[in-house]
């Protein structure tokens, strides 16, 4: 796909709904959230994501758990919240209301 | 050949070579500036460093314990630029925008600290400091000083004297960016206990927490109290008392120089120092001389004491050696003239005489 400058905003715009999806499964590793970007569009670096996955925690959306791991100290792994999954399918419906608002527009 | 730096990322040693050492420690500090009014900024370092050290593990094998400076420039590179968290969410509005810019004017600054700045300064810089710590303008400042002035009929002239003596000149580029940087995040490291303590005590999981817990006082401790912050204010608090003791030490040097030339003076007319005569059989020049040797045993190590106040240029422990050295002499002095006071008849006349010739002088000063 082409990456045009100007949909850079939307990627950024869309980067949390992502995250709030890709937790939503399961426990994620950091490290795990970012391959399962780097294949898309919204590929990111921890540079980004660390301060992002920090505010989200503050906002209430994420917690994460210690795990132990076999290599190297424990990790943290992110979950949803109450209130992110909340978040999460609000924005799931809200996504569908403006794929039909751009689909009754035209083509 | 690069010569090797270790470090400890998140409890696990590492060896760099020079040059990415560097580069690593530049994109910390460039990070930790870029959060510094991020509530979570030591976690998130923590975070960095350890997604760093994963990235390093992956590059390592036991035939391979050295990550090469490139190697640190390609994960940096990964890594991508730090930024605040600000602006990169749905709801970034233009008032969380604006948040961020401020932030950014913000970011990167020492902490601040109370300097005399000789740059536009009109007498010793007192007022520019002040104006740099406070972010006011200097004007202000000095328009209230004046005022303070007057109103207190010149006794806050007394008070700008003690400040100038006080308050330490910025001399090297950092301290002049302290003076007018940010505060010593105290109020940072104490939010950031409260919320530790209140995360600590609403978890179940306490033990869990509590080891979680120990972790971040110790990042804590390794972002915020690093060893070369407490360095800069011990620094400070030795100019601090090294100027405070400097003037001390000058007036009392003073005072012994004009003692020894009223010694002389009354020595060369009266034959007398102080009202104690010379004992028979000495000669006047025997005289002259004990005087000035006296002078030189008790003046020598107080002059050297004040030069070592005045020009504290020594490195390392020194800094506070000079302080002590100053305190100790002080005491030696004051115990010395005590116990002369005490135990020497010769000594308790001369105090004596000395003490009601000023009080007499002083009672003709008054009566003029």
């Amino acid at each position: 796909m082409a990456a045009n400058e100007k949909f850079a905003a939307i990627r950024k715009g869309l980067l949390e709904f992502l995250i709030l999806k890709i937790v939503s499964a399961d426990k994620v590793y950091v490290a795990d959230m970012l391959q399962r970007l780097a294949s898309t569009d919204f590929a990111t670096q921890e540079g980004t994501l660390y301060p992002l996955l920090s505010r989200m925690r503050r906002d209430g959306l994420l917690d994460y758990e210690w795990q132990e791991s076999d290599a190297g100290p424990p990790r943290k792994y992110y979950r949803l919240t109450a209130a992110g999954r909340a978040q999460l399918a609000e924005l799931n419906e809200y996504w569908k209301y403006i794929n039909a608002t751009l689909n009754q527009m035209g083509r | 050949m690069q010569k090797v730096v270790t470090i400890n990322l998140n409890g696990r040693a590492y060896n760099l070579e020079e040059p990415g050492y560097d580069a690593l420690v530049a994109y910390l500090d460039r990070a930790g500036a870029q959060l510094a009014d991020n509530p979570d900024r030591a976690e998130i370092l923590a975070d960095l460093e350890q997604a760093i050290a994963e990235k390093c593990d992956r590059l390592l094998a036991p035939h391979k314990t050295v990550v090469d400076a490139g190697e640190i420039q390609r994960i940096l590179t990964e890594m991508g630029p730090v930024d605040a968290g600000k602006g990169d969410a749905a709801g970034a509005d233009a008032g969380e925008a604006a948040a961020g810019g401020s932030s950014e004017t913000k970011a990167g600054a020492a902490s601040k600290r109370l300097y005399q700045i000789r740059e536009g300064a009109m007498i010793s810089g007192v007022c520019a400091g002040i104006a740099a710590y406070l972010d006011i303008d200097v004007t202000l400042i000095r328009v209230a000083f004046v005022i303070l002035a007057v109103v207190t009929r010149g006794v806050w002239l007394l008070v700008y004297g003690v400040l100038m003596f006080v308050i330490p000149y910025a001399e090297t580029s950092e301290e002049r960016a302290a003076a007018s940087g940010r505060p010593f995040s105290a109020q940072e490291l104490i939010d950031q206990a409260k919320r530790n303590y209140a995360d600590f005590k609403t978890n179940t999981h306490w033990s869990r927490h509590w080891r979680r817990q120990q972790r971040q006082w110790h990042r804590q401790w390794r972002y915020t109290m690093a060893p070369h912050a407490w360095n800069a204010r011990a620094a400070y608090a030795s100019q601090v008392w090294t100027s405070a003791t400097a003037p001390m030490l000058g007036l009392i040097n003073a005072a012994l120089a004009l003692a020894l030339v009223f010694a002389l003076f009354s020595l060369a007319t009266t034959q007398s120092v102080f009202g104690v005569a010379l004992p028979a059989g000495v000669p006047l020049w025997a005289g002259f001389v004990i005087v000035i040797g006296l002078y030189q045993l008790v003046a020598m190590p107080l002059i050297a004491a004040h030069r070592a106040a005045a020009y504290p240029g020594m490195p390392g422990p020194m800094i506070w050696m000079a302080p002590f050295a100053n305190l100790v002499w002080l005491a030696a002095v004051c115990y010395g003239v005590y116990y002369g006071y005490h135990h020497v008849p010769a000594l308790h006349d001369a105090i004596d005489t000395a003490l009601a010739t000023l009080r007499h002088t002083a009672a003709e000063m008054q009566e003029k």
